[in-house]
C-alpha cells in the first residue's frame, strides 16, 4: 500500500435502520426537554400560570369539604387535610394516565424522532403532572403545620412516589400504545377515571365503606396508595406492611406488563398515524 | 489484493425491502370498526397494498443518488423507512447510526412550541448534547434564515419556513448519510442554492446522500445515480442522467397514451387547439384563457425587443383536485425549432400546493432578449414528478420580438463596443 493514500477513515458499521438509537446520556436530557417544554407550553399562555393547578385542587378541596362536611357529615378528623392528601395523589394519578393516552397519538411529529424510544413518551406525561404535587406540597405542609399534625413520619412521604409512578407509568404505556391502534382508548381511558374518582377513597375513608364491600375499594391498588400517604401524614392506622407489599407487586406487574406491550406494538405505530 | 478505498465503503444498503401498510378503513382504528371486522385474517393479507416491492440499492461515501417517480411511487416510504420510520415488511435498510434527515410527511415540529424549542428537540433527536444543542441554536437559526421568529411557535410558520429550520439543524451535523425528502424544492432559489452547496461539502467529506426531488434537473446536475420509482418497485436505476433522460421519454409516451382520442372540448374550434395535435395530456385539469399581456396588461402580438412579456392563464382542476402540480412555460423560436427558454415551477422554488379551484398563473418576463423574429409559447400542466401532462398546449401560441437584426444568436444580452483607449 503506498504511503500516499488518504488514510482510510474508519467505515462506520452498518445496522438496521429502525435499530438506531440515540445514546442514553442525550436519552435522559431529551426527555428533561421534552418535560420542561411541555410545562412551559401549558402555563406560559394563562394569567395564574403555575398557579393554575393549585388554584384548581384548591377550588375542588373547598367544595368538597362543604359538601361533605356541611351537607354530609362524614365524620372525619382533620377533613379538608384528610381530603386534600387525597386530592392531590388522585389528580397526579388522572392527570398522568389521561395524558399518557394521549402521548403517543396527540404528539404525531415525535413518530419522526426515530431514534427516540417511544415508551419516553408516557413516561413524560406521567413524570410532568408530578410538579403539581410539588407546587401543593408546601400548602399541606402549612394546612398540617396550623392543625399542629407535623410528624417525622412524613419524610418517609416520598417513597410512595416511586410506586405510584410505576403504577401509572404502567397504565400509561397500555393507554398509550391502546390509543394508536384504536382511538376510542382515550374516551375509555376518561370514563374510567371519571368512575375511578369514586372508587378511589379521595373524599372518603376506608373506614366510612361497610365491611362488606370494602374488598372491592381494597382491589384498587390506589386506595393502598392513599392510605399509606394518610398514614404517614396524618398518623392514621396504616394499611399494613403486607397490602402495601402487594401493592408494590401489582403496581410492577403492570408497569412490567404495560412495558412489554408497549415495545411489542411500537414498531406498527409509525404504519398507523 | 485490493485495499477497499474509503469512497467505496458501502453507506447504505437496500436489500430486497418490501413494505405494506394496514388497510384501514375510516372506522376500522375504532372499536366499533374492530368488533365489525369479519373478513378472515386470511382473506385480509391477500388483499394487502404493497408500498415497496423488492427494492435494492447500494449507496457508497460520498456518493448521491436521487430517487424520481410519481407521487406514490413510494419515494417517501422508502426515505421513511431509511430514517427509521417504520419497518421493512420484508428484506432490510442497512445504515450507519449517524444518519440525518429531513423528512416533509407528516407534522416536523410540535406545532404549539417555538421554533427554538423545536430545534433544540430535533438536535437532541439527531444525538446532540443538551449543551450542545444550545450552542449550536444560532447557527442553526442562522442557516435557517429564521432569525426574529425563533420565540414564534412553529404553528405559525410556513411551510418553507419549518423545512429550512429542519435543514438548519442537520446543517450541524456531520452525518455519514444523509436523508432528504422533496426539501430543498420548498425553499427559495437562494436558501437551494446554499442547501446544495452545503449538500456537495458534506459529499466531499464522504457523506452518502440519498434524496428524493421532483426536480428532474436537479437529480440530473445534483446527483451520481438515480433510482426511478414506479408503483413501489425501483423500475430503473443508474447513472443519473441516463435515467432521468428515460424517465422523461417514458413521460412524453405516458403523456401521449392518455391523451383522449375524441375531441369534446367545446371551445376547440374558437380557440384554435386540437387533441393530439397541438394539444396533449389526459385533460384531468385544462390551461385555459392563455393570454400575452404587456407590462400594461394589454395583450399583444408584438413586442419591442428588450421590452416585457407576460404569459398569463388559467389551470382549471375541472371536477378534481390536483396535488402539487408542476407548470412549464417554453419559448421555442420558430425557424429553427430552437428552445430559447424553458423553465418550471419546481426548478425554482414554487410550490402550488392542493389545487381545488382555477388558479390563475402568471409568469411574467421582465425584459425580452432574445433576437428579433417569431417564437411559439408551450405551457403546460403536470403530475408532481412530472408523471405525465394534465394538458399541454403545444405551439399554440406565437409571438414576435420586434426591432432591427443586425446580429446572429439567440439573444442579445446588454452590450457595449470600446475601441482604442
Amino acid at each position: 500500500m503506498t504511503s500516499a493514500s488518504v488514510p482510510a477513515s474508519e467505515a462506520p458499521p452498518l445496522r438496521d435502520a429502525h435499530e438506531r438509537r440515540i445514546p442514553a446520556p442525550v436519552f435522559w436530557e431529551l426527555v428533561a426537554h421534552l418535560a420542561r417544554r411541555q410545562l412551559d407550553t401549558k402555563h406560559q399562555l394563562t394569567l395564574l400560570g403555575w398557579a393554575w393547578p393549585l388554584t384548581r385542587q384548591l377550588a375542588q378541596l373547598a367544595v368538597l369539604v362543604f359538601i361533605f362536611s356541611a351537607v354530609f357529615d362524614l365524620g372525619i378528623d382533620d377533613f379538608p387535610v384528610f381530603i386534600f392528601i387525597g386530592l392531590i395523589a388522585w389528580t397526579w394519578f388522572a392527570t398522568g394516565v389521561g395524558d399518557g393516552a394521549w402521548s403517543i397519538t396527540g404528539q404525531r411529529h415525535m413518530i419522526l424522532l426515530s431514534r427516540l424510544p417511544k415508551a419516553a413518551l408516557p413516561l413524560v406525561a406521567v413524570v410532568v403532572p408530578l410538579v403539581d404535587v410539588i407546587i401543593a406540597f408546601p400548602v399541606l405542609l402549612l394546612m398540617l403545620a396550623i392543625g399542629d399534625e407535623l410528624r417525622w413520619s412524613l419524610l418517609l412521604c416520598p417513597l410512595l412516589l416511586p410506586l405510584q409512578a410505576l403504577l401509572m407509568a404502567g397504565f400509561a404505556w397500555l393507554a398509550a400504545a391502546g390509543s394508536v391502534f384504536f382511538r376510542d382508548v382515550p374516551n375509555v381511558v376518561a370514563l374510567g377515571l371519571t368512575l375511578a374518582f369514586y372508587l378511589t377513597p379521595v373524599f372518603y375513608g376506608l373506614k366510612s365503606v361497610p365491611a362488606k364491600y370494602e374488598w372491592v375499594l381494597e382491589l384498587n391498588p390506589l386506595t393502598t396508595i392513599i392510605e399509606s400517604y394518610r398514614a404517614l401524614l396524618l398518623g392514621e392506622p396504616g394499611p399494613g406492611a403486607l397490602r402495601i407489599a402487594l401493592v408494590a407487586a401489582a403496581s410492577a406487574a403492570i408497569a412490567i406488563v404495560g412495558y412489554l406491550v408497549f415495545q411489542r406494538l411500537e414498531p406498527r405505530f409509525a404504519d398507523h398515524q | 489484493m485490493s485495499v477497499p478505498s474509503p469512497s467505496r465503503q458501502a453507506r447504505l444498503k437496500l436489500d430486497g425491502v418490501w413494505k405494506s401498510y394496514p388497510r384501514w378503513t375510516p372506522g376500522d382504528r375504532t372499536l366499533r370498526g374492530a368488533f365489525s371486522r369479519r373478513l378472515p385474517l386470511l382473506v385480509r393479507s391477500a388483499e394487502q397494498l404493497w408500498a415497496l416491492r423488492d427494492v435494492s440499492m447500494l449507496l457508497a461515501a460520498g456518493e448521491a443518488a436521487g430517487l424520481i417517480g410519481h407521487n406514490g411511487a413510494g419515494k417517501s416510504t422508502l426515505l421513511h423507512l431509511a430514517s427509521g420510520v417504520g419497518r421493512p415488511t420484508r428484506g432490510r435498510v442497512l445504515l450507519p447510526e449517524n444518519t440525518a434527515s429531513v423528512l416533509s410527511l407528516g407534522e416536523l415540529f410540535d406545532p404549539d412550541l417555538p421554533g427554538r424549542d423545536n430545534a433544540i428537540t430535533a438536535a437532541m433527536a439527531a444525538g446532540m448534547r443538551r449543551r450542545e444543542a444550545h450552542e449550536r441554536l444560532p447557527d442553526i437559526l442562522a442557516f435557517a434564515e429564521i432569525e426574529g421568529f425563533e420565540e414564534a411557535p412553529v404553528r405559525t410558520y410556513s411551510e418553507g419556513m419549518r423545512l429550512r429550520l429542519a435543514f438548519g439543524v442537520v446543517a450541524q451535523l456531520r452525518p455519514d448519510v444523509l436523508l432528504l425528502d422533496e426539501v430543498i424544492a420548498v425553499g427559495d432559489m437562494g436558501f437551494q442554492s446554499k442547501c446544495m452547496e452545503h449538500i456537495r461539502d458534506l459529499r466531499r467529506k464522504g457523506t452518502a446522500v440519498l434524496l428524493a426531488s421532483h426536480s428532474l434537473d436537479q437529480v440530473a446536475e445534483e446527483c451520481d445515480r438515480a433510482l426511478w420509482m414506479e408503483r413501489g418497485e425501483a423500475r430503473a436505476q443508474g447513472e443519473a442522467g441516463e435515467i432521468v433522460a428515460l424517465y422523461r421519454t417514458a413521460m412524453q409516451h405516458e403523456t401521449r397514451a392518455r391523451t383522449p382520442t375524441d375531441d369534446h372540448s367545446e371551445d376547440s374550434a374558437e380557440s384554435g387547439l386540437l387533441l393530439g395535435t397541438n394539444r396533449f395530456g389526459s385533460q384531468e385539469a385544462v390551461i385555459r384563457d392563455v393570454a400575452l399581456v404587456s407590462p400594461a396588461h394589454l395583450p399583444v402580438q408584438e413586442i419591442a425587443h428588450g421590452s416585457g412579456l407576460t404569459v398569463s392563464f388559467m389551470v382549471d382542476p375541472l371536477d378534481g383536485v390536483l396535488e402539487r402540480p408542476v407548470v412549464s412555460v417554453t419559448i421555442t423560436r420558430t425557424a429553427d425549432e430552437l428552445t430559447c427558454y424553458d423553465t418550471g415551477t419546481d426548478g425554482e422554488g414554487v410550490t402550488l400546493g392542493q389545487v381545488g379551484e382555477p388558479l390563475r398563473i402568471d409568469l411574467a418576463y421582465d425584459g425580452l432578449t432574445l433576437l428579433p423574429g417569431e417564437y411559439w409559447v408551450d405551457v403546460g400542466v403536470f403530475t408532481a414528478g412530472w408523471g405525465y401532462a394534465y394538458d399541454y398546449h403545444w405551439r399554440a401560441y406565437t409571438f414576435r420580438i420586434t426591432g432591427h437584426a443586425s446580429d446572429n444568436g439567440v439573444f442579445r444580452p446588454a452590450h457595449r463596443w470600446h475601441i482604442g483607449a
